[in-house]
């Protein structure tokens, strides 16, 4: 399947980041259309449509839409997640540079379906340039009466403001990003069943709707057409709708962000992106730095949908595709992984503050050429000590590209161990090495 | 644990075992009901929980409609877990074991494992669970953390950064107990550490509670520090006589020496907070400078006798009686001693001059309520007084009321205090300008035509603040001051404005004590004339004789001048004191006396409840109790049977003083007895202290 061009239609074209441009495209006839229909019929529009978060969990967009009380006792507030920070993952960068008013309507019309009175769209401080588009389509939109007081006349009042991250991967989790946003530290907050959900008691203890840029920016395409016409999209995967933007990265012709349907298989992804440079395909990590490597061979035919990956070892996740050929060093690539979320975890609780910082001295033991014989099971050992015993997903997302590779490459790790050196011995590798051993001063 | 009435009662189940619990109790507190336990190390029942070291982890499940039971995939924090019906709840599971191993390897990689040269060696959670749930090795061959070892975050607080475990409690407890936010967490990850803003001094009236809360070593007391092991001390429960809050603490010593003070529980009075001068302030045990035996004048020094030998020449000294003689007692006398240098003067000295009351005019006070009644939610005005420094406990217990019971508190004081930081309103004054303002307030909250703008140009509050004020008191509301009050030269009329609000608005007056026994010098009579009329009086030569108990005047009155004089003008000086003071040299006899824990007593607290201290540990050389020293004289003075104990000396009091009616030791319960409260329907119970025969 080719790449089914939806959000990313006209990224190309610089007009549509002005409201002018947006709307002669089309742009901000869904909102009229929402504000003409019944709160509950656009949430029904959306869950016919079969949209699922776009941030890495999948989680079907109507249930959080719908979780909102309907009888209004308090205000209702709308956050966008645009704290992109997982590895491999630059979509929403993307989507806010090129396309900005798609999520600015898209989180107007959760705004109209929820009875939002304030939208904050949380951005990572180091995406100026976003921000920037971000801010200046708020301005034209606010300039155009689509926000503020009395949208298109309707006598409802929604406002939306940016708020910029200040660094910390954890905040992109939902509950350490409402942390973040009220002014605390960025620290994940006790979660469904141990506290309300979101949606009864988010920022500030109030109904809140928290998605993706990606997820919000599908919102007009769905209210425009209906959900019918978007669940076409991707019909062929067990429950996975819509299009699906992957940022394609590592060892390939034309890395860059690709938008295809549900159904398209990675193999077509790859060729998108110009196929892959430099040697065979040797591994993918299909999701963003967090979800689980996938061997070479075989991997062509998996299909993207959310189940689909699942059952071929991995996940959809945030969609970061990192493709790596066949002079890539497992052990290295993995060790840079542990030390990215050694880095980042907050310290909050006690499996992930000092499982990814010993899997990391492990991890880093083991490129020096010191690696002990029982270090595959004791790292093995310690991601399951981790996984599912942390407090948020970050625990999680750091043991499962760990154990994924543990599992899937053992032979590299095997040799590494045993040989004091990386069993990828090709003049490509040995070029790439000198940049990892001399971070670890080796 | 009660259930309250309100709350509806679920069935879950915790290891096959169907119990009903209130719904949305913590699982971690659920399981007690069974006599299980789950181990933990960040959660605490008097903070709010946050399931950050996972070491509660248990298995959770829910009962479907078919009976079957569907576990949740991954383990779940037991501490931030609340019950819901048809719960299902696994705590001592093969993978439970596992993950509770697994959360113990961790926090030990890099646990220094100094165990051995740790203060928290021997009563530490991490130690206990380890011992109990955790791995015998580690598999951890990386180079541990290195930190500061001894990282002074106060006077009072030390932190060694290698044992933190990262549990957030220390952090917690000033955000939701002390409120002054003095610590948080800086960097992240597994740097994650512990810390004051910009390392600045850590600066809470309460700091030493946190070394009590940590799991660990992390935190310990600068003055504890390698002092002993936990398994040498001999511990007592006590009462805190440093102030009027009456603190239940457990007194530790080692070898008949105090060694430190931790807190105890006791829901009424401090929960199981103290504050630092408590926590910190009983040094002067360990003092060399006490006197160890009775002391006679020889010349310019002293010479040792026995205490026959200095009960002759004091006896004699005071024999005249009348006016002639007088007492001045300290704020730190206990109940029996008090009442008993009273019969002495009274019956031997035929002596009405016996004064505990050191302030500045004369004043009662007023209590009405209990402490626990500050958190009860109503408003409060707090008045005059820096309630964290008089009252500390009261401080914190406003605080929750405050903060949990949605309290609304107006502050008056001339600077900012704690107080200010929960308070709905602060009013600062000019100072001097006290009466001005409380009759100003009183004037706006009765309605007798006073106007904001005129009690501003007389205080400097501004007339906004003190109409918003006047709407938070107009509910109705506790004006809560302290005696510090009678300090001031308009002090009763103070009071008396106070009490005006309380009546105008139907609240409650209370004006506190501030010394560990001021109020029971009240109740028992002994406030006199007060100590500026007799050390006039001692200075005027119009007395021959005085006895100081446990007073130094230095200290206690304002007047040093005026200390000096009398103290120099007076012919026969009796200094009664446990430990060195100024006064000593003006003495003609030293009788040394035991301190609080050194001796059998009861003392009322700012609330009149009554509590009874035990001798924890002996008092130095031949140092007596005072009640015995009063004891001893009146048995030379007077034909009479003589008291032998303590106890026999608290029922002549609920005898003869009625607002002590029906107080005995056995009526006294494990909280102690509020008095004039249910004092005569208690049952008999043996004599307990802190729920210890």
């Amino acid at each position: 399947m080719a790449e089914y061009k939806l959000l990313l239609e006209h990224a190309d074209d610089p007009a549509y980041r002005t409201l002018a441009g947006y709307q002669a495209k089309g742009g901000y006839q869904a909102l009229r259309k929402a504000v003409g229909m019944d709160r509950q019929a656009v949430i029904d529009e959306v869950k016919k449509s079969g949209l699922r978060g776009r941030g890495g969990a999948g989680f079907p967009t109507w249930i959080k839409w719908n979780g909102i009380e309907k009888e209004k006792t308090a205000p209702h507030y709308i956050l966008c997640n645009a704290d992109e920070g997982e590895p491999g993952t630059f979509k929403d960068k993307q989507i806010m540079e090129t396309v900005p008013f798609l999520m600015v309507e898209g989180m107007t019309i959760a705004g109209w379906a929820t009875q939002g009175d304030h939208g904050y769209v949380y951005i990572r401080a180091e995406f100026c340039d976003a921000a920037k588009a971000v801010r200046q389509a708020i301005d034209e939109a606010y300039a155009a009466g689509l926000l503020g007081k009395d949208i298109l006349g309707t006598g409802w009042d929604f406002d939306l403001d940016i708020h910029l991250g200040a660094g910390s991967y954890e905040c992109g989790e939902e509950s350490a990003l409402m942390s973040s946003l009220m002014g605390e530290r960025g620290m994940p907050r006790l979660k469904f069943p141990h506290a309300p959900l979101p949606t009864v008691a988010g920022l500030w203890d109030r109904p809140t709707v928290i998605n993706n840029v990606e997820t919000y920016a599908c919102a007009p395409f769905i209210v425009e057409r209906g959900g019918d016409w978007y669940a076409t999209l991707g019909a062929s995967t067990k429950n996975s709708r819509g299009t699906k933007i992957f940022s394609v990265s590592g060892h390939l012709n034309r890395p860059g962000n690709y938008e295809i349907e549900f159904g398209t298989t990675l193999g077509e992804l790859i060729d998108l992106a110009g196929g892959v440079k430099g040697g065979a395909l040797k591994a993918c990590v299909p999701g963003g730095s967090s979800v689980q490597i996938l061997r070479g061979d075989g991997l062509r035919d998996a299909v993207i949908g959310y189940e689909e990956m699942w059952e071929a070892g991995s996940m959809v996740g945030s969609g970061g595709c990192m493709v790596l050929n066949e002079h890539t060093c497992i052990v290295s690539f993995i060790w840079r992984t542990a030390q990215f979320y050694a880095m980042e975890s907050c310290g909050k609780c006690t499996p992930c503050r000092e499982g990814t910082k010993w899997m990391l001295q492990i991890m880093e033991r083991i490129v020096r050429g010191n690696g002990q014989p029982g270090d595959m099971d004791l790292l093995m050992e310690i991601t399951k000590q981790i996984d599912g015993r942390s407090f948020c997903g970050l625990g999680d997302a750091a043991a499962w590209p760990v154990a994924a590779a543990l599992k899937v490459f053992p032979e590299e790790f095997e040799y590494f161990i045993k040989h004091g050196r990386s069993m990828i011995d090709t003049p490509q590798a040995r070029a790439l090495a000198p940049r990892w051993a001399q971070t670890v001063g080796v | 644990m009660a259930a309250v009435a309100n709350v509806p009662l679920v069935k879950v189940s915790i290891n096959d075992v169907e119990i009903e619990v209130p719904k949305g109790e913590l699982i971690v507190e659920s399981v007690k009901r069974l006599g299980l336990e789950i181990p933990i190390f960040c959660y605490h029942p008097r903070m709010k929980p946050v399931g950050m070291c996972r070491m509660c982890l248990v298995e959770v499940g829910f009962k479907q409609q078919d009976g079957s039971v569907r576990k949740m995939p991954k383990p779940q924090a037991g501490c931030t877990l609340p019950a819901s019906e048809g719960m299902v709840v696994y705590t001592d599971t093969e993978p439970i074991h596992a993950d509770r191993r697994g959360v113990l390897e961790f926090l030990l990689i890099n646990h220094p494992l100094d165990c051995p040269i740790c203060d928290r060696g021997g009563e530490c959670p991490l130690q206990n669970n380890t011992m109990a749930y955790g791995p015998s090795t580690s598999r951890f061959i990386e180079l541990k953390r290195h930190l500061p070892k001894a990282f002074p975050l106060s006077t009072y607080v030390t932190l060694d950064l290698e044992r933190c475990i990262q549990c957030g409690r220390c952090v917690r407890f000033t955000e939701e107990i002390s409120g002054d936010h003095d610590l948080a967490f800086r960097f992240r990850g597994a740097d994650m550490q512990p810390s004051t803003f910009q390392l600045t001094d850590f600066e809470s009236k309460f700091s030493g509670n946190v070394i009590e809360i940590c799991p660990v070593g992390a935190l310990t007391s600068a003055k504890y520090r390698f002092r002993a092991r936990p398994w040498d001390l001999e511990t007592t429960p006590s009462v805190c006589t440093v102030c009027s809050n009456g603190c239940n603490v457990w007194f530790d010593h080692r070898a008949g020496k105090f060694v430190r003070i931790n807190g105890r529980a006791n829901e009424a009075v401090n929960e199981e907070w103290t504050c630092d001068k408590g926590k910190f302030g009983h040094e002067h045990y360990n003092a060399a400078d006490r006197p160890t035996q009775p002391l006679v004048r020889q010349g310019d020094g002293f010479a040792p006798t026995s205490w026959s030998g200095a009960y002759d020449p004091v006896l004699a000294a005071f024999a005249e009686g009348g006016d002639r003689v007088a007492a001045l007692v300290g704020p730190r006398v206990s109940n029996e001693a008090l009442f008993l240098l009273r019969r002495l003067f009274e019956r031997a000295f035929k002596s009405a001059r016996v004064s505990s009351n050191w302030r500045r005019t004369p004043g009662s006070g007023s209590v009405q309520g209990t402490i626990a009644d500050v958190e009860s939610g109503g408003p409060v005005l707090v008045f005059g007084t820096s309630l964290a420094d008089d009252l500390p406990i009261v401080h914190l217990r406003l605080r929750k009321g405050a903060t949990n019971a949605g309290a609304r508190v107006v502050n008056a004081f001339s600077r900012p205090t704690e107080v200010d930081r929960f308070a709905a309103v602060s009013l600062h004054y000019r100072p001097g300008s006290e009466l001005a303002l409380a009759r100003g307030l009183h004037g706006l909250l009765a309605g007798t035509g006073a106007t904001a703008e005129a009690v501003e140009a007389e205080t400097g509050v501004p007339a906004d603040r003190l109409r918003e004020a006047v709407e938070v008191l107009k509910e109705g509301g506790t004006a809560l001051s302290s005696q510090g009050l009678y300090d001031l030269s308009d002090g009763p009329q103070i009071v008396e404005a106070l009490a005006g609000i309380a009546r105008a608005t139907g609240g409650r007056s209370e004006c506190w004590a501030t010394g560990a026994n001021e109020q029971g010098a009240i109740e028992l009579g002994l406030a006199g004339e007060g100590a500026t009329a007799t050390l006039q009086a001692c200075a005027e030569g119009r007395v021959k004789a005085l006895w100081l108990v446990a007073a130094d005047p230095f200290a206690l009155h304002p007047d040093r001048a005026l200390v000096e004089r009398a103290l120099e003008t007076v012919e026969f000086l009796v200094v009664q004191s446990p430990v060195g003071s100024e006064a000593l040299a003006y003495a003609s006899v030293v009788l040394p006396t035991a301190l609080p824990a050194e001796q059998d007593g009861t003392y009322t607290n700012c609330e009149r409840r009554v509590q009874r201290v035990q001798p924890a540990v002996p008092p130095p050389g031949d140092g007596k109790p005072d009640w015995r020293v009063f004891s001893e004289c009146l048995l030379r003075a007077l034909p009479e049977t003589p008291l032998f104990n303590p106890r026999e000396v608290m029922e002549a009091i609920a005898a003869e003083v009625p607002a002590f009616a029906g107080c005995r030791y056995e009526a006294l319960g494990p909280e102690g007895t509020v008095l004039g409260g249910n004092l005569l329907d208690t049952p008999d119970e043996p004599a307990m202290v802190g729920g210890q025969a």
